[in-house]
């Protein structure tokens, strides 16, 4: 037990420094910042002005009504801005580093290689995106004058923790890949097309077969969509339960396919 | 006792069989042909404690292979190792905290932040207590000269400084051993020399055993009072570089210079007419012959008696052209 | 015109004649397509992209119509519109702005500038090629798009169909211009990705690409067919296709698209010139 503690105590230490490390990116690349910003806002313009649209030839979408969707925007943002934080970045850095050989450093490093290789690289300019995201939220809550029990705010909380557990969990597969295909880095570009598109609606108003797609094959609007729900509509402990379910399968299946794929890249299995 | 024992060691790669042509290519999709390459091929050898060693080889000829079955990068097809005590392959933290591998052609530090940042990770990762890190940092500072550079972005710096920064910051984690591979590659002389130095001088306190590969005979023989050389993946020579000279040169050089107005005969005094002598370089002040080993007192004598000789030497040929000829005679046997 | 690296500036006309720029576009036709097979995969993940926002917008455009008409569409009127957006979007797009940005940054450009040719070429070749190679799977995508989502094609007439053609090829040249002129700004801009935001943004409203220029308020409509977006884009392709521009409005259409060509023709020469003079002093 004391070994499993120390064990936690030294991969949280680990991921502090990077997290750091991080920071310290952020101080040599100031015009990222600003640049990040600029995007920020021009793509929260882009889908206020785009929503305005869409509400001015309806009143409801599936169920959804004007400030339901903003508030699913808001976490769109959210989810947008902790993925880009560490998770997109570190995959990436991931892919290169074993096209370019330097995962060997990693594997030589005593700590766990998943861990190392998820949280290597930090891009803090994405916290913009964070905070647009809960400036929507907060502007849209207080405009309709709606509050919100701690009962929702808790509910919003895990439902965004498992959605954003199942997408790592996604993209650590899809860079896992890479063991085997070393020229894959496009695929993320798939990930992100689908996210930048269909993460922005509910999944609910998808036909069912792409519904399916959406929540299992690639999961992208499981982790905005549900805990858009969490806020604007309510979310049940069944459905919570099950993205915990989810999250807990995914999360699983993961780890277990990066082990699969470092024993084929040391031989073990050869 | 040895810090690492390897014993049968081999390690053989399943790669596809490629073929030209459409016909081929449409084949493969059906049926993939593969064939196995014996990269490592049942090597033994044991290093001790403190020991530098050199690991020499042609591209392709299993050293980096070793090397990496050595750091717990691959495992090996059959075979047992050790190093200090662990099974390198099992990766063990206790392992991976007493080793280190540094690669002269990949770096591992952060590309955008400032050197010291990077150490501070490894201090993190490595679990190395502040004091011991402080203390470290100063003697490899000082010893590398690193004080300028540690503020900088790697991005910023030049190889040879990016080197220095590299090999440091491996060794932060004061590692018992290290492994370099090819760790001057690309650098100017003056900054190969001091990555030498420096190689022997942390040898030299910390007791550490260190395997190098390298295509500079410079780094080995500055380095290693002993080296290993493997070729097509088998051993082939173990023991200290005058050895290997003497196993493997069957040559020696003479060069003899002329006196200053003396006529030199067409025929250089008969030396044409033997088939076992080569000249290799010839002028009016002097010449260069190569004989085999035996023959070389009696053709210094016959030029002695038979040219006007003003000064003769007799050596051994260039470390690099003997180990040159060890692989080429290996590819023709 | 000359800088003093004597680069190629502003000259876009060959300098031996039309028989030498013909085996020149034949020349480097050959090897940028040869390039895009090399990298079809590349080719194939962005085809795949490329059907996520049509279909995603199909989808949406879908809920809104419901069983009735919004804007003179009804959902399988939606659907047709956002397959042929599919279609013209990969005719017309560019991608010229971050190979740009990229060159320069890298000083990957100072080859191409110092070659007898005027670097769009290339371009232009390059662009021809990604897209012939596109369309073996973008046409198939938006026929089934049609065929998934039930599209309306009765609105096709061939009449309609060739008209429309022509109009997709103004498009195609206006839109180059346009984009190959916008990437130039990063000759003075290090961090160009804002500056792109905005522009994919501006299109994708007055282009057409969120939505048929019908559903946006009277207004924001009358201004955006008084920019170059919609001339370039789906937006007037669309109004050809379907019908919808026919007789003056057709000529008109036509004539528009043909003034802001000479238009963007006359910036990208002026900003280009510009640019090269920028670069060789700065030198890189």
């Amino acid at each position: 037990m004391k070994g499993v503690v120390n064990a936690v105590r030294h991969h949280l230490a680990v991921v502090g420094s990077y997290l750091r490390v991080g920071l310290l990116n952020f101080v040599q690349y100031r015009t990222d910042f600003a640049v990040a910003v600029a995007n920020a806002l021009v793509g929260l313009v882009t889908q206020v002005i785009g929503l305005a649209v869409i509400f001015g030839q309806t009143t409801q979408l599936n169920g959804w009504d004007h400030s339901g969707l903003l508030v699913l925007v808001g976490v769109f943002f959210i989810c947008s801005g902790l993925l880009g934080l560490v998770i997109r970045p570190s995959m990436q850095t991931l892919m290169e580093a074993i096209r370019l050989g330097t995962f060997d450093f990693t594997l030589t490093k005593p700590a766990d290689s998943q861990v190392l290789a998820s949280v290597q690289t930090v891009a803090p300019q994405a916290a913009t995106d964070l905070l647009v995201g809960v400036g929507v939220i907060a502007w849209t809550l207080v405009s309709d004058g709606q509050g919100l029990h701690p009962w929702q705010v808790g509910a919003f909380l895990v439902a965004l923790a498992c959605g954003l557990a199942i997408i790592y969990s996604f993209l650590l597969m899809l860079s896992t890949f890479s063991f085997w295909f070393v020229k894959l880095d496009n695929i993320l570009v798939v990930f992100e097309g689908l996210f930048q598109s269909a993460g922005r609606w509910p999944v609910s108003i998808f036909p069912p077969w792409l519904r399916l797609v959406l929540t299992f094959v690639v999961p992208v609007s499981f982790a905005v969509t549900v805990p858009a729900q969490a806020i604007v509509l309510g979310v049940d402990g069944a459905t919570l339960a099950a993205a915990v379910g989810v999250a807990v399968l995914f999360l699983t299946g993961s780890r277990l396919f990066w082990r699969h794929a470092l024993r084929h890249y040391t031989g073990a299995s050869a | 006792m040895s810090t690492i024992t390897v014993r049968d060691l081999r390690k053989t790669y399943v790669v596809p069989v490629r073929e030209g042509g459409v016909k081929a290519a449409l084949g493969a999709l059906v049926r993939r042909r593969t064939r196995e390459v014996e990269a490592v091929q049942r090597i033994s050898f044991d290093i001790a404690e403190g020991e530098v060693v050199g690991f020499l080889g042609p591209n392709g000829a299993g050293k980096t292979t070793t090397l990496k079955m050595l750091a717990g990068l691959l495992h090996p097809t059959s075979g047992e190792a050790s190093v200090g005590g662990h099974v390198p392959w099992r990766r063990d933290h206790g392992y991976l905290r007493s080793m280190a591998l540094i690669m002269g052609q990949r770096n591992q530090l952060q590309w955008d932040i400032p050197v010291i940042d990077s150490y501070r990770l490894n201090r993190a990762v490595y679990r190395i207590a502040d004091a011991d890190f402080s203390s470290r940092l100063d003697e490899l500072t000082d010893l590398l000269d690193l004080g300028s550079l540690l503020d900088k972005p790697v991005r910023n710096l030049s190889l040879g400084e990016r080197m220095k920064c590299e090999v440091a910051g491996s060794l932060l984690h004061q590692p018992m051993t290290v492994f370099l591979d090819e760790p001057t590659i690309g650098l100017d002389v003056a900054m190969q020399r001091r990555i030498r130095s420096f190689i022997a001088e942390y040898n030299r306190r910390t007791g550490a055993s260190v395997m190098l590969t390298s295509h500079y005979m410079g780094d080995v023989e500055a380095l290693c009072q002993r080296v290993i050389v493997i070729h097509h993946g088998r051993l082939l020579h173990d023991g200290d570089l005058a050895g290997l000279v003497r196993t493997f040169s069957a040559t020696k050089t003479i060069t003899v210079e002329f006196d200053a107005d003396a006529d030199v005969a067409a025929d250089l005094g008969g030396l044409r007419d033997h088939d076992d002598v080569t000249i290799t370089d010839q002028s009016a002040h002097g010449l260069t012959v190569e004989v085999p080993k035996d023959r070389a007192p009696q053709v210094a004598a016959r030029m002695l008696s038979t040219l006007p000789v003003a000064d003769l030497t007799v050596e051994e040929p260039p470390i690099e052209g003997v180990i040159e000829r060890v692989f080429t005679s290996q590819d023709e046997a | 015109m000359s800088t003093g690296l004597g680069l190629p500036a502003g000259r876009l006309a060959p300098r031996g004649g039309w028989s030498f720029f013909w085996q020149m576009y034949r020349g480097q036709f050959a090897t940028a397509l040869a390039t895009q097979v090399a990298y079809r995969g590349a080719t194939l993940i962005w085809v795949f992209t490329s059907i996520v926002h049509p279909l995603v917008s199909i989808v949406v455009w879908r809920s809104v119509a419901g069983g009735g008409r919004v804007a003179g569409y009804d959902a399988s009127g939606f659907v047709t519109y956002f397959a042929l957006e599919m279609v013209v979007n990969h005719v017309t797009f560019v991608w010229i702005m971050w190979e740009m940005e990229w060159r320069i940054r890298t000083g990957a450009y100072s080859p191409l500038l110092v070659r007898p040719v005027h670097p769009i070429h290339t371009d232009i070749c390059q662009n021809l090629a990604y897209k012939l190679l596109g369309l073996v799977g973008i046409l198939p995508a938006a026929v089934l798009l049609v065929l998934l989502f039930g599209g309306d094609l009765s609105v096709f007439t061939t009449g309609s169909v060739l008209a429309g053609l022509l109009a997709t090829a103004l498009a195609m040249v206006l839109r180059f211009m346009v984009e190959w002129t916008l990437s130039l700004a990063a000759f003075w801009v290090t961090k160009v990705s804002a500056i792109n935001s905005v522009y994919f943004s501006l299109i994708a409203f007055l282009g057409g690409g969120f939505a048929p220029l019908a559903v946006l308020p009277g207004a924001a409509q009358t201004l955006a067919w008084w920019t170059p977006f919609p001339w370039g884009n789906i937006a007037w392709v669309n109004q050809v296709v379907t019908g919808r521009a026919v007789g003056v409005d057709l000529v008109r259409g036509y004539l528009a698209q043909l003034a802001w060509i000479a238009v963007a023709l006359v910036v990208l020469k002026l900003v280009w010139a510009r640019a090269v003079r920028t670069y060789s002093a700065v030198g890189s």
